[in-house]
């Protein structure tokens, strides 16, 4: 599903912070990269959401290679895999339902097929009901659900969560977590890039540890090592 | 590819109402630049005007024999009338001067006094020659004064070349230091503008960045925010020109009375030119509106 090969990524200042990084995921796998912070693994997923480009190596999302992905395709990479952020990334002004739809009409589905999926994904996510609230009108949790709801809408095959519990208390960051794993449940596959010792500790799956740009640890059903 | 252009108005119609504090500052400042614009454009019409009609004034004089004949005169104006360089003559017939000079004189009893105890008209009949145009005068007082005939007294041609000068001198200026502020004031008002719209696009970064981060190509990115540009434009030139009107109608009476007889109409002037002056601002305003927000958008797009 994912695959990256000698994955190097120097920024202009020349600091290195992916070094020569090897990595397969296979569909409907849950994985947590874990690591400190400015080890590398926000850079990770900007790479695979085709927001940097790698410095050499390969990187691979289904069949389709990304590494010298041109900026008309960006668009359609983003519609095929799901984002979510620590800080949601929400559209202010508009409601949790403009948001979600956003992501649809963005890419010219129809108004009948938009008022088909908006409803479900928000119920999926816990949201139903809550359509017409603005993002300050809720809570931080559900502002969460909103942008995994928005993630959803296009049936993507793979689900980058990038610290998605880092704004949230503990009650709401395990609610999120079960809402990943259902997801996941379903043949999405996550990952999920954290430094929440406790979210990983608890999942049991696979865990990659990054430390300085490069993977130090790979293990099927690992715990948080560093 | 419609479902598409109605959802990218419905954005911007919805971020122009979402953000209505925003955009109410964005028509202002918009407002005021035309506002700037419109000044110079008016002082200018103006001066134009006042120009214009002081040429008009300017005329040539043949003071003719108080014993001339009238058919002999009729004969000298015909003559006279038939120059290329010539648009009208005038006859002012001995009699016609003495009305002239009592209206002229009609708050000086001194005057009018002497007139009476003179006992007979003092003045001589004469033809008013009106030229063309003002830069055929030199010719023009050339010709006439090459005209032989033994009815002319005398010729006033002196007062109206310093007159003239001084007009041609100050039309000059008008010209070169009008175009060149009309310049630095619609450079200054255009760069307000484009500075306005770049920071109301600021406010949006998050907006855009997220907007890329969904999958929206660039068309959802750019056209909400281009079409935005032209709404706040149209919008102020709307309100602009239902602002000009009634202000020109207020002013128009105080020009009236500063320019006495020189037919100075800016709001006429502007009826006439509504489309050329509106339309233009428009254009332009829209056009430095919709780069700026191009650019400003570009810079916040590269995610």
């Amino acid at each position: 599903m994912i695959k990256l090969i000698g994955v190097n990524k120097i920024y202009k200042n020349k600091v290195k912070v992916l070094d020569d990084v090897n990595l397969s995921v296979k569909a409907g796998e849950f994985v947590s990269v874990v690591g400190q912070s400015g080890t590398g693994k926000t850079t990770l997923v900007k790479i695979l959401t085709g927001e940097e480009k790698v410095s050499s190596g390969k990187v691979w999302v289904g069949d389709w290679d990304i590494t010298n992905i041109g900026k008309a395709e960006v668009p359609y990479l983003r519609r095929q895999i799901g984002v979510i952020f620590q800080d949601f990334k929400l559209l202010d002004k508009k409601t949790l339902g403009e948001n979600i739809s956003f992501a649809l009409e963005v890419c010219g589905k129809s108004p009948s097929k938009i008022k088909r999926i908006v409803p479900s994904v928000m119920k999926i996510v816990g949201l139903a009901g809550k359509e017409n609230r603005y993002p300050h009108e809720v809570s931080g949790g559900e502002q969460q659900r909103a942008a995994i709801a928005r993630a959803l809408v296009h049936q993507p095959k793979i689900l980058l969560a990038d610290e998605p519990t880092g704004n949230l208390d503990a009650i709401n960051a395990n609610e999120i977590i079960d809402l990943l794993l259902k997801i996941n449940n379903f043949g999405t596959t996550i990952i999920l890039v954290t430094h929440n010792r406790d979210v990983v500790n608890g999942l049991n799956r696979r865990v990659v540890t990054v430390d300085a740009g490069k993977i130090v640890s790979d293990r099927a059903h690992g715990k948080y090592i560093i | 590819m419609l479902l598409s252009f109605l959802r990218i108005l419905k954005f911007s119609l919805q971020d122009i109402s979402r953000n209505i504090w925003l955009s109410i500052v964005t028509v202002t400042i918009l407002i005021l630049a035309m506002l700037s614009i419109n000044t110079l454009i008016l002082l200018r019409a103006i001066s134009d005007d006042a120009v214009l009609a002081i040429k008009e004034k300017i005329d040539l004089s043949l003071y003719l024999k108080t014993d001339a004949p009238e058919t002999t005169i009729l004969e000298l104006k015909s003559k006279i009338n038939s120059m290329d360089k010539v648009r009208a003559v005038k006859y002012i017939s001995k009699q016609n001067a003495l009305d002239f000079f009592r209206d002229k004189n009609k708050n000086n009893p001194e005057i009018l006094q002497a007139i009476l105890e003179l006992g007979k008209n003092p003045l001589s009949p004469s033809l008013v020659i009106v030229p063309k145009n003002v830069d055929m005068i030199p010719d023009l007082i050339e010709e006439l004064r090459a005209i032989d005939n033994d009815i002319i007294e005398s010729r006033d041609f002196s007062d109206n070349r310093t007159l003239l000068e001084k007009i041609n001198n100050i039309t000059k200026r008008i010209n070169d230091v009008g175009f060149f502020i009309i310049i630095i004031f619609i450079v200054t008002s255009l760069l307000v503008v484009y500075n306005s719209i770049k920071v109301a696009i600021y406010t949006h970064k998050r907006e855009i960045e997220i907007m890329r981060l969904v999958g929206a190509s660039n068309a959802f990115i750019y056209l909400p925010f281009l079409f935005s540009a032209v709404i706040y434009t149209f919008v102020a030139v709307l309100i602009m020109i239902s602002v000009s009107f009634p202000l020109l109608e207020i002013i128009q009476p105080y020009l009236e009375m500063f320019f006495v007889d020189y037919g100075i109409n800016i709001v006429s002037y502007f009826v006439d030119n509504v489309w050329t002056i509106f339309g233009w601002q428009f254009v332009g305003i829209a056009f430095v509106n919709v780069l700026a927000s191009y650019i400003a958008v570009s810079k916040y797009a590269k995610v």
